[in-house]
C-alpha cells in the first residue's frame, strides 16, 4: 500500500473521508424523512436494544479506536526522530509498523464515527439541537482539523519510503499530525466536559458565553487524563499486535523482532501509566470543585462498587507487566542472578495490590451484617485513599525496579565507585519507600485537604524523584559497562505474550468501564443540573448490565482490531509475492 | 470454629516447606493457598470476622499471583505442571486418574450443583454502600438547605464555641448515646439490637472522612434520607429533624468532633 504515490495516497484519504461525511449527512436526512417524528421531549426509541445502549456501544467503540489513533502517532514519531537520531534502523522500522497500523484504523474510526453521527441526531434530537445551540462552531473546526489530520496523516504515511533522506522534515510532518490529534482531542473533551460541568449558560440552558461553555471544569484535566491514557492504550494495542505476531511468527528473525517491538510497547504503556494516577486525581480534584455531590457519587456512592472492579484490574496489570518483565530475565545472559531479588518484589507487589483492592463497601450477609456491622477496622482502615494511594506508589516502585533489573541484568558495571553505586541505589529504594509509607500512615492524622493538596502530591513527587535518580544513578554506572551477552529476543515463552494481550485487554475494559462512570455522573441530565433526560432510559443501570455491555464492546473492539491485524498481514503477503513475482 | 483457622494455617504451611524441600511447587502452591486461607479466617480472632466477600477476592487474588509466581521460570513451570501432566498421561497413575475423572471431579460437580439448588432462608446478600451520596438539598422542617458547600455556621462563633460543644454534649447524652456510646465507639446500650450495628465516631477512618455538611444531613434525615443503594431499610438512625433543631444538630456536630478527636473534612 505504500507502494503509491503520496498525492495518490492523500487523495485517497481525502476522497475516503468525504464520502463517509457526505454519506452521513444523506443518511440523516433520509433516515429524518422516513423515520416517524420524534416524541414530543425530543427522543426517538431505537427498538430492542434501545437508543441508549446503542449509542454507548458506537460511542465507546468510537472512542476505542479515536484513542488509537490520536495516542499511537505521539509514540511512532518519537520512535522515528530516536531512530533518525540514532542511525537505528529497527526504530525506523517500528515507528513505520505502527504508522501503518494508525492508518488504517483511521478508517474504522472514521465510519465509527459516522454511525454515531448519524444516530445522535436521529434519536436524541432535542439534546443535539442544545449541543449546537452552545457549541456549534466547535463542530464545523472539528470538521475543518478532521481534513487537516486526515491529510497530513496520509502524507505522513505514503511519505515514508520517499522521504527516508529528508528525516528532518518527515519528523515535522509527524509532529504537526500530532498537533491535529490534539486539537481534535480538545475540542471533544470540551463537548464532554460541557455535558457533565457545563459554563458558560445560564440555568435555563441559553447561551451567555461559549468560551466559558468550552472552558468548563472538566476540560482541560480529562484532555490531559485522555491524551496520556490514548498513549498507554495505543501503546498496549502496539503491544498486542506484536504479541500476536509472535506468536504465529515462522521465523527466528520475525519472533525476535516482535518480541522487541511488544517489549518497548510494552514499556511505553506502562511507563506513561506511571502518570495517570496522578491526573486521574486532578480530574478528580477538578469534578469536587465542580459539584460535591458528583465527587461522592463518582468516588463513594453509587459507583464504589465499580472502583473495586477497577483496582483488581490495574492490580491484575501491574502484575502482568512485572510477570513480563520477569520472565523477561530468562532471555538476558546474566539475568538468573537476578532472580533471587524477584520473590521480594513480587511480595511487595501482592502486600501493594491487597491493599489496593481493599474495598471500602463490601456485601455482607444477614449474618455477617450482624457481627461486622457497617465499619469493619481492617476495611475502614485499608480501603481508604491514604493507604490505596501509598500501595499503589510502592507497587510501581516495585515495577521500576523490575524494569531496572532488567535492562542492567546482561551488564556488569566497570567503574570504580560500583559498591558506592549499589548503597545510593539501596537508599534511594529503602529511603523512598519509607517516606512514602511513612506519608501514607502520617494521612491518617490529618485533615482531609491536607491529605489530597499537599501529601498525596508529596508522596507521588518522592517517587517520581526516586525514579529519576535511580535511572540517572544506573545510567552512570552503567556506562561503558561490561556487556554479559546481548539479549536473545526471540527466546520468549508464549505465555509471556498472553500476558502482553491479556494488558491490552483489560486497558481496553477499564476504559470503557470509567468511561461510563464519567458519564454515569450526570446521572439522569443530558447537562448536568441544565438539561435533564426525561427519556423512559433516564436511570443507571445496574453494575451487572453496565458491565456486559462493556464487555460487549471490548469484544466487538477486538474483533475489529483483529481484522486490522489481518488486513495488515496480508497486505504484507501480498507485497511480498508481488516483489517475489 | 474460628479457633481451628490457625491450625489450618499451620498445616498449609507444613504443606508448603516440605513441598520446597521436595522441590514441587504444585503442592507448594497448594499449601500457599491452604495457609493463606487459614489466615485470613483467622482474623476473627483479633477482630471482626473478614466478610466473605473480601475473603474470595483475596483468596483469588493469591491464586492469580502465586500462578503467576510459579511460572515465572521455565523449570520451576515444568515442575509446577509435572503433577497434572502425571496424572493425566502416566501409565501408573491410572487408577487415581480413573478416580479423579469417574469419582472425584463428578462428586465435586454434584455437591456444587446441590448446594446451589439447595433451599437457603438466608436473605440475599446486601450489597451496601457505605458511603452515600447527599443530595444536593434537603427540606428541614420546611426550611430548604443546602447540603453542598454548607458549613456548620457554630463553627466560626469562636467565643462561644466552648459552651456550643458543651450544649452539643448535653444533646449527644440525651439522644445519640443510647446507641453509639459513651465512648463514641458505637457500643451503645441498644447496640447490640440492631444489625448493622450503629456507626463508631472515634478512628480517623470515621468522621473525619467527612465535612460536616454530609453528618447535618445524616442527622437530619436518618435512615429513611439514605439512597436506595445504602439500603436505608438496614439502618435505624433517626431522623433527628423530627426532635431537634437546626441549632441543636449543629452542636452535637460539634461535640462529636471534639470528643472524638476528629477534624471535620474540608475541601480548601
Amino acid at each position: 500500500m505504500a507502494e503509491k504515490s503520496i498525492k495518490q495516497g492523500v487523495i485517497k484519504g481525502i476522497i475516503k473521508l468525504t464520502v463517509i461525511l457526505g454519506a452521513s449527512f444523506v443518511l440523516l436526512f433520509m433516515f429524518r424523512k422516513m423515520l416517524p417524528a420524534p416524541t414530543e421531549d425530543g427522543y426517538r426509541l431505537l427498538p430492542v436494544i434501545g437508543s441508549r445502549v446503542w449509542v454507548w456501544i458506537v460511542a465507546q467503540l468510537h472512542l476505542n479506536f479515536a484513542a488509537f489513533v490520536l495516542g499511537v502517532p505521539i509514540f511512532a514519531v518519537t520512535m522515528e526522530f530516536l531512530g533518525w537520531r540514532r542511525s537505528d534502523e529497527r526504530l525506523d522500522r517500528i515507528a513505520y509498523d505502527f504508522t501503518k497500523l494508525f492508518t488504517l484504523a483511521y478508517t474504522l474510526t472514521a465510519l465509527l464515527g459516522a454511525v454515531l453521527m448519524v444516530s445522535l441526531p436521529l434519536l436524541y434530537p432535542k439534546f443535539i439541537d442544545h449541543m449546537m445551540k452552545i457549541l456549534g462552531p466547535t463542530w464545523w473546526v472539528y470538521i475543518l482539523v478532521m481534513y487537516g489530520e486526515v491529510f497530513v496523516c496520509y502524507y505522513y504515511f505514503y511519505s515514508w519510503k520517499r522521504m527516508k533522506d529528508r528525516k528532518g522534515i518527515h519528523v515535522l510532518i509527524g509532529v504537526l499530525l500530532n498537533v491535529m490529534g490534539i486539537l481534535m482531542l480538545l475540542i471533544t473533551s470540551s463537548w464532554v466536559g460541557y455535558m457533565t460541568t457545563p459554563g458558560g449558560v445560564s440555568e435555563t440552558g441559553e447561551l451567555v458565553n461559549r468560551w466559558q461553555a468550552i472552558k468548563t471544569y472538566m476540560w482541560i484535566p480529562l484532555s490531559l487524563h485522555r491524551l496520556v491514557a490514548n498513549v498507554v492504550f495505543g501503546a498496549g494495542i502496539a503491544a498486542a499486535y506484536a504479541a500476536f505476531r509472535f506468536i504465529t511468527a515462522r521465523s527466528d528473525d520475525e519472533r525476535a523482532y516482535y518480541d522487541w517491538m511488544g517489549y518497548t510497547s510494552a514499556m511505553i504503556a506502562i511507563g506513561f501509566s506511571l502518570i495517570l494516577p496522578g491526573i486521574g486525581y486532578l480530574l478528580g480534584v477538578e469534578i469536587y470543585a465542580f459539584n460535591e455531590q458528583m465527587g461522592i457519587q463518582l468516588m463513594g456512592g453509587f459507583f464504589a462498587w465499580l472502583w473495586v472492579m477497577q483496582a483488581i484490574l490495574i492490580g491484575a496489570i501491574l502484575f502482568a507487566v512485572n510477570y513480563y518483565l520477569w520472565i523477561s530475565l530468562n532471555k538476558m545472559p546474566g539475568g538468573q542472578r537476578y532472580f533471587k531479588y524477584v520473590k521480594f518484589l513480587f511480595v511487595v507487589i501482592f502486600l501493594g495490590y491487597a491493599v489496593w483492592l481493599t474495598p471500602h463497601s463490601v456485601a455482607l450477609s444477614l449474618e455477617e451484617a450482624r457481627r461486622i456491622g457497617s465499619y469493619h477496622p481492617a476495611l475502614g482502615k485499608l480501603g481508604v485513599m491514604a493507604s490505596k494511594n501509598t500501595a499503589v506508589i510502592i507497587s510501581y516502585l516495585a515495577t521500576f525496579i523490575s524494569f531496572a533489573i532488567f535492562r542492567m541484568s546482561n551488564k556488569e558495571p566497570v567503574v570504580s565507585w560500583v559498591k558506592t553505586g549499589q548503597l545510593i541505589r539501596i537508599l534511594l529504594i529503602v529511603g523512598s519507600s519509607v517516606a512514602v509509607l511513612g506519608l501514607g500512615v502520617y494521612s491518617y492524622m490529618v485533615p482531609s485537604v491536607t491529605r489530597v493538596k499537599v501529601l498525596s502530591p508529596i508522596q507521588f513527587g518522592v517517587f517520581f524523584l526516586c525514579i529519576v535518580a535511580l535511572y540517572l544513578l544506573d545510567s552512570r554506572m552503567y556506562k561503558g559497562a561490561r556487556i554479559i551477552g546481548e539479549p536473545k529476543w526471540g527466546k520468549m515463552p508464549e505465555r509471556s505474550q498472553y500476558a502482553l494481550i491479556a494488558i491490552t485487554v483489560t486497558f481496553t475494559w477499564l476504559m470503557g468501564m470509567m468511561g461510563y462512570m464519567r458519564a454515569g455522573g450526570r446521572q439522569y441530565w443530558h447537562v448536568y443540573g441544565i438539561m435533564k433526560d426525561t427519556s423512559p432510559e433516564a436511570y443507571l443501570p445496574s453494575h451487572g448490565t453496565a458491565s456486559v455491555i462493556v464487555t460487549i464492546v471490548t469484544v466487538l473492539f477486538f474483533l475489529l482490531v483483529a481484522f486490522i491485524f489481518w488486513s495488515i498481514m496480508k497486505l504484507e503477503r501480498f507485497s511480498e509475492q508481488r516483489r517475489a513475482g | 470454629m474460628t479457633n481451628f483457622y490457625p491450625v489450618v494455617a499451620l498445616l498449609g504451611l507444613a504443606i508448603s516447606l516440605i513441598s520446597v524441600f521436595r522441590k514441587s511447587p504444585f503442592f507448594n502452591f497448594i499449601g500457599i493457598q491452604i495457609t493463606v486461607y487459614g489466615l485470613l479466617k483467622s482474623a476473627a480472632l483479633i477482630m471482626p470476622p473478614l466478610p466473605g466477600q473480601v475473603i474470595t477476592m483475596y483468596m483469588a487474588m493469591s491464586v492469580f499471583a502465586f500462578l503467576i509466581y510459579f511460572s515465572i521460570q521455565e523449570e520451576t513451570f515444568r515442575a509446577f505442571l509435572e503433577p497434572m501432566r502425571a496424572v493425566l498421561a502416566d501409565r501408573d497413575k491410572r487408577i487415581l486418574r480413573v478416580v479423579l475423572v469417574f469419582i472425584l471431579i463428578p462428586l465435586l460437580a454434584g455437591y456444587i450443583a446441590y448446594a446451589k439448588t439447595k433451599p437457603s432462608f438466608e436473605p440475599p446478600v446486601s450489597a451496601r454502600i457505605v458511603h452515600p451520596e447527599p443530595p444536593q438539598q434537603i427540606d428541614f422542617r420546611g426550611k430548604t438547605i443546602k447540603i453542598l458547600g454548607l458549613e456548620n455556621p457554630l463553627r466560626k462563633d469562636t467565643e462561644k464555641l466552648k459552651d456550643y460543644i458543651e450544649e452539643g454534649k448535653k444533646i449527644y447524652y440525651q439522644n445519640c448515646f443510647f446507641c453509639h456510646g459513651d465512648d463514641l465507639d458505637g457500643k451503645g446500650h441498644f447496640a447490640q439490637a440492631f444489625n448493622p450495628p450503629p456507626l463508631p465516631f472515634r478512628g480517623t477512618d470515621t468522621i473525619a472522612q467527612l465535612p460536616e455538611s454530609f453528618v447535618f444531613w445524616r442527622i437530619a434525615k436518618g435512615w429513611r434520607g439514605l439512597p436506595p443503594g445504602s439500603a436505608p431499610w438496614d439502618s435505624a438512625m433517626p431522623a433527628f429533624e423530627d426532635f431537634l433543631s437546626e441549632e441543636e444538630i449543629w452542636k452535637v456536630i460539634l461535640f462529636i468532633y471534639e470528643a472524638s478527636g476528629n477534624k471535620p473534612r474540608t475541601w480548601e
